[in-house]
């Protein structure tokens, strides 16, 4: 089991993204296996499923397929998270590049949890454990906000 | 038996012409004696009345000369009764006159002897009331005096106080006011601030420099063991 979560979760770096290769990946075992209406992917999608080993596939079966999935749902629950909270929503390749940096400094399976927040003007804001930590351009101003103050008052006078 | 010359019921009428005619004849001499007898009879009733009358009138007379002579006697005597009486009571009079005049005397000598007291009693009276009155007005005065002194005393501390509570809570609501529009103040120059740099580094700030700050952060976390 560890070793299909292993494998998908090489490349997968954000929650989202993990749940929704999860569905695109049991709907194609699920028309390979039972057949049914034909599915379309996009070229990412297709491109995904395509970058699996056949030794990956050949884990499933028409019997094990729907217990791997709800094997794979509870393992995902365990796996940490750190939820970050960004100014902007990033692309595929911002979340490699990010996903990698956080996986390179705090360890492998490490999941992300990416929510968009504007209001931070700039940098994020991180929730670990259920503890949430503003490492943003907004509380760096709000820590400063009475110096701030005093100097922009300076002007009014 | 002969025929008579008239019948029966002739006869009869006849004979009973004839008795009415004795019972008349009978009747009117009756009357005629009764007439003479009466007339006989009132005459000598009217001799018998001017005797009486006469006799009457002589012992009337004789009767008023008695009730006369009576009559003066009575009136003498009476006259001698009413002179003794009429001294009796001028006697009496004069007496009970005397008496009343003393006792009217004395009772006037009393009068004015209860009112010379009453008067003095009164004036005694009313100049102890005119003292005590005096007195019990001055105290009044003192009381009065006495109590304005203390509640002026008192409404001037209450005022002051008053004055004083209400200058304090002028001057807090003020100062509440005050600081509250300027922190709402410093709130609009920090949202207008916030609002200025997002939209400013929103269109400024490049992927490269967000994805630096990121990495900043996560290591500030992992040096602040955040993230463990």
């Amino acid at each position: 089991m560890n070793d299909i979560l292993s494998i998908i979760l090489k490349d997968t770096y954000s929650l989202s993204q993990l749940k929704h290769r999860l569905r695109i990946l049991k709907s194609s075992l699920l028309k390979a296996f039972f057949g049914g209406e034909n599915l379309t992917f996009s070229p990412t999608q297709l491109s995904w499923l395509k970058s699996l080993p056949t030794e990956f596939y050949q884990k499933f079966n028409k019997d094990n397929v729907y217990q791997i999935f709800t094997e794979i749902e509870k393992e995902i629950s365990k796996l940490k998270t750190l939820t970050i909270y960004l100014t902007f929503e990033p692309d595929e390749l911002t979340l490699t590049q990010l996903g990698a940096y956080v996986r390179t400094n705090f360890g492998p399976n490490f999941l992300l949890d990416i929510k968009l927040k504007p209001d931070l003007i700039a940098g994020p804001a991180l929730v670990w454990k259920g503890i949430y930590k503003d490492y943003s351009l907004k509380a760096k101003l709000e820590a400063r906000k009475a110096e701030i103050l005093q100097e922009f008052k300076k002007f009014l006078r | 038996m002969p025929i008579l010359p008239v019948d029966a019921v002739t006869l009869v009428v006849i004979f009973t012409l004839i008795i009415i005619t004795l019972l008349y004849l009978r009747e009117y001499n009756q009357r005629k004696k009764l007439e003479i007898t009466g007339d006989k009879f009132l005459k000598e009733i009217k001799e018998k009345g001017w005797e009486n009358l006469h006799q009457s009138i002589k012992k009337s007379q004789a009767i008023l000369g008695q009730a006369e002579l009576e009559g003066i006697k009575v009136v003498a005597d009476s006259k001698i009764e009413t002179s003794k009486m009429g001294q009796d009571f001028s006697k009496e009079l004069s007496e009970s006159l005397d008496s009343s005049k003393q006792t009217i005397v004395s009772a006037q000598n009393q009068l004015l002897q209860f009112m010379a007291d009453l008067q003095k009693r009164s004036q005694e009276f009313e100049e102890a009331s005119k003292k005590t009155g005096e007195q019990r007005i001055n105290q009044l005065f003192d009381r009065i005096e006495q109590r304005l002194a203390d509640f002026l005393v008192q409404t001037e501390q209450k005022t002051t106080t008053s004055i004083e509570l209400e200058l304090k809570s002028t001057r807090q609501l003020i100062e509440t006011y005050k600081n509250e529009q300027l922190k709402l103040i410093d709130e609009n120059i920090v949202a207008m601030m916030e609002q200025t740099l997002g939209m400013v580094l929103g269109e400024k700030l490049s992927l490269k420099d967000q994805l630096d700050l990121i990495y900043e952060a996560l290591e500030k976390a992992k040096v602040e063991k955040f993230i463990v």
